[in-house]
């Protein structure tokens, strides 16, 4: 039972994300974007936790916390890149 | 169904209807900062009741609660971070606030020109 709960957890998590997609085609800047590809990395990352937990295997938790640790990084390299010019 | 997988089961659709919300609102949000808001509060809010399932389903000393535990944490610390940078270096830069939008605190005109500081 738990198990199926974080099955469909995984997947609905994955298609809220799948959504996502439009604003990340439509923009209109690359603020936009990167808002969405930044909610997306926080449900890939909820998603690999959900599905470590139902497959039972440890290893994709560290896949999980990779994503949470470094995702922000592409948002904060270019919020640097439009307040200084520089990288 | 036992007690703790009737709370894993309400943890999961909680956190699902958070993010759902947050999702729209990035979706149908009409500027920039809007859109930042949606992803920063909403998401964050909806990704901690489902780290909170994999905790109470799994028990917090397990693998995967304390990992949960771990991402919610940096979770909480990192997506403020990212959100506050992203909206102060796009209000520097100058991105259009909506047409709509009632006040602007830190010191600009309405993008009408009425200014209502």
């Amino acid at each position: 039972m738990t198990g199926t709960t974080f099955e469909v957890a995984a997947l609905a998590g994955l298609s809220l994300a799948a959504l996502l997609l439009v604003r990340l085609a439509k923009g209109p800047t690359v603020s936009d974007r990167l808002v969405a590809v930044n909610t997306m990395a926080t449900q890939a990352t909820l998603a690999v936790i959900f599905f470590a937990a139902f497959a039972d295997r440890t290893i994709y938790l560290d896949v999980a916390l990779w994503l949470c640790s470094f995702s922000y990084l592409a948002t904060v390299v270019w919020a640097r890149y439009l307040e200084r010019g520089l990288l | 169904m036992t007690v703790r997988e009737g709370f894993v089961v309400a943890l999961v659709a909680v956190g699902f209807f958070f993010t759902l919300s947050g999702v729209v609102g990035i979706l149908r949000m009409p500027d920039l900062y809007t859109r930042i808001q949606c992803s920063s509060k909403t998401i964050t809010m909806g990704a901690l009741p489902a780290l909170a399932a994999v905790v109470v389903g799994e028990g917090p000393v397990s693998p995967y609660g304390s990992r949960a535990l771990l991402v919610a944490f940096l979770l909480l610390v990192v997506n403020p971070l990212s959100s506050h940078a992203l909206a102060r270096a796009a209000y520097k830069t100058g991105v259009p606030m909506w047409k709509g939008a009632v006040m602007d605190q830190v010191g600009q005109p309405r993008p009408d020109g009425t200014d209502r500081r």
